[in-house]
C-alpha cells in the first residue's frame, strides 16, 4: 500500500474551524516556551513516554513533554525525513519505532537548538518510559544519553481476568476492573517514582495536590464525555476529528492543570454553540467514518477529502472518546495513587487489547451511527499490534465494514495521499455505499 | 565443518542428535505413559518447576511449515516469522497430539500478544484447537518491587502446574527437579569449554544439538549423555579458523551455523536461547524454590529483548572476550527488531576492542530464504582468513 511521497511536493493543510483548536495551538507555543525558560534557568525538566503517570509530575510542578506529542510537533513540521536520515547516518535503521523513535532521531542532529521545531528541545534532565514494547527501553536510553539525562523506567504488567465493557467499570468500579494484585503493584511502582523524583529535584510530593490534580483532570475528562456524547447523537456532527484531535490531544497533555479543565470547557460549549446554531462541519453529511489508530499528523488533510465527493465525514477517533471513557476516576480523596494506578496501568489494556479494545469501538460505533472504519496499522511498531482480526471481526460482525491499511503517523516518506485517498474511495464505493455488492 | 564425522560416528552424540531431530519423540512416549507435556513458548518458562510437577517440559519450536493460514488470519503482518510459524502449529491443531498444556513466558512483546490473540481465540472461538495456556509474567528490571513481584508470579505458576498436574509440588520434588537440571547445566557448560578452547573441539553446529537436544528430552539422561560425550569429544580433533560469536536472533536449528562453519569459521558462543544462555545460570538450591526460581531466570545474562542498550554492550562485550572470538556476526530476522538499537553501540564498543562485525538484518526465515546470505558470509570470513 505504501508507495514513495513524490506525489505531496505540496502538502495541503487541513482546514480547522474551531476556536478551541487554534487556542490549544496557540498555548502549547505559549507553555512551551515558558517551560523552556523554566529549563534555562535550572530547573530540572522531564521527557515522558505517553503511558507514564505524568500526574505525579504535574503534582511536584517538574515541566515535562510528552514524547508522542513532541512526535507529532515534528511530524507536522515535516522534520521526520531528515530526523530518520540522521538514524541512518549514526548506523540504526530508519525504519523502526518511527513513533517512539522520533525524539531520539532528533537528538542526533547538531543543528536541533536552531533548526528543530520551535527553536528544538531542550536537554532534559530526567527520561521516563514505560516497559510497554521491547524496544522501548532501548530507544529511551539512547535518547537520554544524548541529552544527559537520567533514566527511569517503570513496568507493565498483564492482565489474567477482562471483565467485559470496561468503560463501564473505569470511573467507579475500577477495583473490579484489575487484578488487585496488578493494582498493589503499581501503588508500589508509583512510589517508587515518586521516591526518584523527591531524591532527583529536591521537591517534595503532596499527596493533596495529587488530589487536586486528579479532580481537575476529571472535570476535564468530564467535559470530553460531554462533548463525545453531544459529537455522537448530532447529525450532520458539528465538528469532525480534524479539530477534535488537535484540541483534545493537546489538552490531554496538559491534564491536571486549570488550563486544560477550562479548555475542555471551552471546547464543549464551542461545539454546543454549533448544535444549537444548527451549524454542521459538513452540511452534506451522508456517511459517518470512524479513524481507528493514531493521528495522521503529518497529513490532516487526509481526513477531509471525502467531504465533498461522498459527504463522508471522519468524526471520531480514540482521541476524545479515550478522554470520555478512560480517564475518570471518581472519588479519589480516598486512595488518590490507587486511584491513579486504576488509570495509567488500564491505556494499554484498553486500546491494545482485544477483546477491550474491540468491544469498546463496536460500542462507540454504535454510539456514534458509525456507517464506516478506515484502522490505521504502522508496520514498525510491536505496540500497534493490538489484535486487529478481533477488532475487525467484531465491528464487521455487527454489520459495520472496516478497511485496514498500512501508514505510518509520523514517517511521512512512504505516504502517498493520492493512492490512499483511491483506497479510501474504494472502501467507501463498494464496501460502504453497495454495501459490498459491487 | 559444521557437524563432523566424528561427532556423527559417535553413539552418544547420535543419541542427542536423534532428539535434536526428532523433537517430538520422547514427549509422545512421556504421554502415552500417561504423562502430560507442557509447551514452553518463550525461553523464560521454568522447566525446574515443570518437571517438579511430574510433567514433560516441550519447547515449542517453528520447524518448516509450508503454511501460515491461521498465522496469515489472526496475526498483523509484523509478526516476526518465527513466531507466525510456532502460532501456526498452536492453532491449526499441529501442536493438539503433543501437547497438553502451554505456558508462555513474557521473553518478548511479541509473546506477550501472542498470549493475548491465543487467549481472546479460545474466548471468543473455543472450537479452535488451542491448548489450557499459562502466562508467566516476568519483570526483567532488577529492582526490589520486581523482584518481589517476580516471587509472586512463579507462585501464581507453581499453583497452575499444581492444578495441571492434580498433584502438590513438595519442596522435595522441587528440590530433584532443579538438580536434576542443574547437573545437566554443569554437563553443558563443561562440554562447552571445548567448545570456547584455545583450539576448539566441538564447533558451533554441534554445541547446538548438544544443548537444543535438552529441550526434548529426559534432563537426567540428558546430563548422562552429554558427561559422556565430554570425554569422548576430548578427542575429537582440533578446528582451525575464524572465531566468531553470533548474536541477535534465535537459531532453532543448525542451518545458519552450518552454512557459517562450511566456510570455515567456527562458532565459539552466542547469546541467543538455543544456545549457551541456556546454561548461563544456576538454580540456587541454598534459596527458597521460589526465590530460586526468580534469581536464576531474572538474574541470568541480559537477552537481547529485555535488557538496555548499555546493559547489551557490556553483555557482548563481556562474552566475547569470555569465548575468545576474534569477529562477531550479527544476524536479526525482519520484524524482530528490539536488538537493532543495541547494535550500533555494540559495534562501536567491538571496533575499539579491535573485534570485527558483520550485520545481516530484515532476514527472512528459513535460513535457506536468503539468497545473498552465502556470499555475504564468504566474503566476511574470508576476510578474517587473511
Amino acid at each position: 500500500m505504501n508507495n514513495d511521497n513524490k506525489n505531496n511536493a505540496e502538502p495541503v493543510r487541513a482546514q480547522k474551524s474551531l476556536k478551541a483548536t487554534a487556542v490549544a495551538g496557540a498555548y502549547q507555543k505559549e507553555w512551551f516556551a515558558g517551560l523552556k525558560a523554566r529549563v534555562e534557568k535550572g530547573e530540572d525538566f522531564g521527557y515522558l513516554n505517553a503511558d507514564v503517570p505524568m500526574e505525579i509530575l504535574r503534582a511536584m510542578d517538574i515541566p515535562f513533554v510528552v514524547n508522542q506529542w513532541w512526535a507529532a510537533i515534528c511530524a507536522a513540521k515535516r522534520m521526520a525525513p531528515k530526523y530518520y536520515g540522521l538514524l541512518n547516518e549514526q548506523g540504526y535503521r530508519d525504519d523502526l519505532c518511527s513513533y517512539c523513535a522520533t525524539a531520539f532521531a532528533e537528538s542526533l542532529d547538531p543543528d536541533d537548538k536552531v533548526s528543530g521545531p520551535w527553536g528544538g528541545l531542550p536537554d532534559p534532565t530526567i527520561a521516563i518510559t514505560r516497559l510497554t514494547c521491547d524496544c522501548q527501553s532501548k530507544i529511551f536510553e539512547l535518547f537520554a544519553k544524548n541529552h544527559g539525562s537520567e533514566l527511569y523506567v517503570m513496568e507493565n504488567t498483564q492482565p489474567r481476568r477482562v471483565p467485559p465493557n470496561w468503560w463501564e467499570l473505569a470511573p467507579d468500579r475500577w477495583e473490579e476492573l484489575y487484578d488487585p494484585d496488578r493494582l498493589d503493584f503499581a501503588v508500589e511502582e508509583l512510589k517508587a517514582l515518586i521516591s526518584f523524583l523527591e531524591a532527583k529535584t529536591g521537591k517534595m510530593f503532596d499527596i493533596n495536590k495529587l488530589i487536586e490534580v486528579m479532580n481537575l483532570i476529571n472535570e476535564q475528562e468530564s467535559w470530553y464525555k460531554k462533548t463525545r456524547d453531544l459529537i455522537a447523537e448530532t447529525q450532520p456532527a458539528p465538528v469532525t476529528v480534524v479539530d477534535t484531535i488537535n484540541a483534545v490531544m493537546q489538552a490531554q497533555w496538559q491534564r491536571g492543570t486549570r488550563w486544560a479543565a477550562d479548555h475542555a470547557k471551552s471546547l464543549y460549549e464551542e461545539i454546543k454553540a454549533f448544535v444549537d446554531q444548527k451549524r454542521s462541519s459538513v452540511p452534506n453529511e451522508r456517511l459517518r467514518l470512524m479513524w481507528l489508530g493514531r493521528g495522521l499528523w503529518h497529513d490532516f488533510a487526509f481526513y477531509q477529502n471525502f467531504e465533498e465527493k461522498y459527504g463522508a465525514v471522519f468524526m471520531w477517533s480514540m482521541y476524545l472518546a479515550m478522554g470520555a471513557d478512560a480517564y475518570i476516576r471518581n472519588n479519589v480523596e480516598a486512595d488518590p495513587l490507587r486511584a491513579l494506578a486504576a488509570r495509567y496501568i488500564g491505556m494499554e489494556d484498553f486500546l491494545h487489547m482485544p477483546p477491550w479494545n474491540a468491544n469498546w469501538f463496536l460500542h462507540e460505533a454504535k454510539h456514534n451511527r458509525i456507517d464506516g472504519v478506515v484502522y490505521m496499522v504502522p508496520e514498525n511498531c510491536m505496540q500497534a499490534l493490538e489484535g486487529s482480526y478481533f477488532v475487525k471481526k467484531t465491528l464487521e460482525d455487527a454489520g459495520i465494514p472496516v478497511l485496514i491499511f498500512k501508514a505510518d503517523p509520523v514517517d511521512a516518506r512512504k505516504w502517498n495521499r493520492e493512492t490512499m485517498t483511491g483506497l479510501v474511495e474504494d472502501f467507501i464505493e463498494t464496501r460502504i455505499i453497495m454495501g459490498g455488492k459491487k | 565443518m559444521s557437524i563432523r564425522v566424528c561427532a556423527r560416528d559417535n553413539k552418544t552424540f547420535r543419541r542427542l542428535l536423534e532428539y535434536y531431530s526428532d523433537r517430538e519423540k520422547a514427549a509422545r512416549l512421556f504421554r502415552k505413559n500417561g504423562g502430560k507435556v507442557v509447551g514452553e513458548l518463550g525461553c523464560d518458562v521454568p522447566d525446574e518447576l515443570i518437571i517438579a510437577a511430574g510433567m514433560f517440559p516441550y519447547r515449542i519450536y517453528a520447524g518448516e511449515c509450508s503454511h501460515l493460514i491461521e498465522a496469515d488470519r489472526y496475526l498483523e503482518y509484523s509478526f516476526d516469522p518465527v513466531v507466525r510459524m510456532q502460532f501456526e502449529k498452536l492453532t491449526d491443531g499441529t501442536l493438539n497430539n503433543e501437547i497438553d498444556y502451554l505456558a508462555i513466558s513474557n521473553s518478548t512483546d511479541t509473546l506477550i500478544r501472542i498470549y493475548l490473540y491465543l487467549k481472546e481465540i479460545k474466548r471468543s472461538e473455543p472450537e479452535k484447537p488451542v491448548p489450557d495456556l499459562e502466562f508467566i509474567d516476568w519483570l526483567f528490571t532488577r529492582r526490589l518491587i520486581h523482584q518481589t513481584r517476580n516471587e509472586f508470579t512463579v507462585r501464581l505458576f507453581w499453583e497452575k502446574l499444581e492444578e495441571w498436574s492434580g498433584r502438590k509440588i513438595t519442596y522435595k520434588d522441587f528440590a530433584e527437579a532443579a538438580s536434576i537440571c542443574n547437573e545437566d547445566r554443569v554437563a553443558i557448560r563443561e562440554i562447552m569449554k571445548l567448545r570456547r578452547a584455545y583450539k576448539p573441539r566441538v564447533t558451533g553446529s554441534e554445541a547446538l544439538v548438544i544443548i537444543g537436544s535438552a529441550f526434548y528430552m529426559d534432563r537426567r539422561e540428558h546430563a548422562a549423555l552429554t558427561r559422556q560425550l565430554y570425554e569422548d569429544a576430548k578427542k575429537w580433533p582440533e578446528i582451525n579458523g575464524p572465531r566468531i560469536f553470533l548474536t541477535g536472533s534465535a537459531q532453532e536449528n543448525t542451518e545458519l551455523y552450518e552454512l557459517i562453519e562450511n566456510e570455515g569459521a567456527v562458532i565459539v558462543g552466542e547469546d541467543h536461547d538455543w544456545g549457551e544462555r541456556f546454561v548461563n545460570r544456576d538454580c540456587n538450591l541454598g534459596y527458597s524454590p521460589v526465590r530460586a526460581v526468580v534469581d536464576q531466570y531474572m538474574m541470568r545474562e541480559f537477552s537481547s529483548k529485555k535488557a538496555f542498550v548499555s546493559q547489551r554492550v557490556e553483555a557482548l562485550d563481556r562474552e566475547v572476550e569470555a569465548c575468545g572470538a576474534e569477529a562477531v556476526m550479527f544476524y536479526m530476522n525482519a520484524f524482530e527488531e528490539a536488538a537493532s538499537w543495541d547494535m550500533p553501540s555494540q559495534r562501536k564498543s567491538l571496533a575499539a576492542r579491535g573485534i570485527k562485525t558483520r550485520a545481516f538484518t530484515k532476514m527472512s526465515y528459513p535460513v535457506s530464504k536468503n539468497s545473498a546470505l552465502e556470499p555475504g558470509l564468504k566474503t566476511f570470513i574470508e576476510s578474517l582468513k587473511g
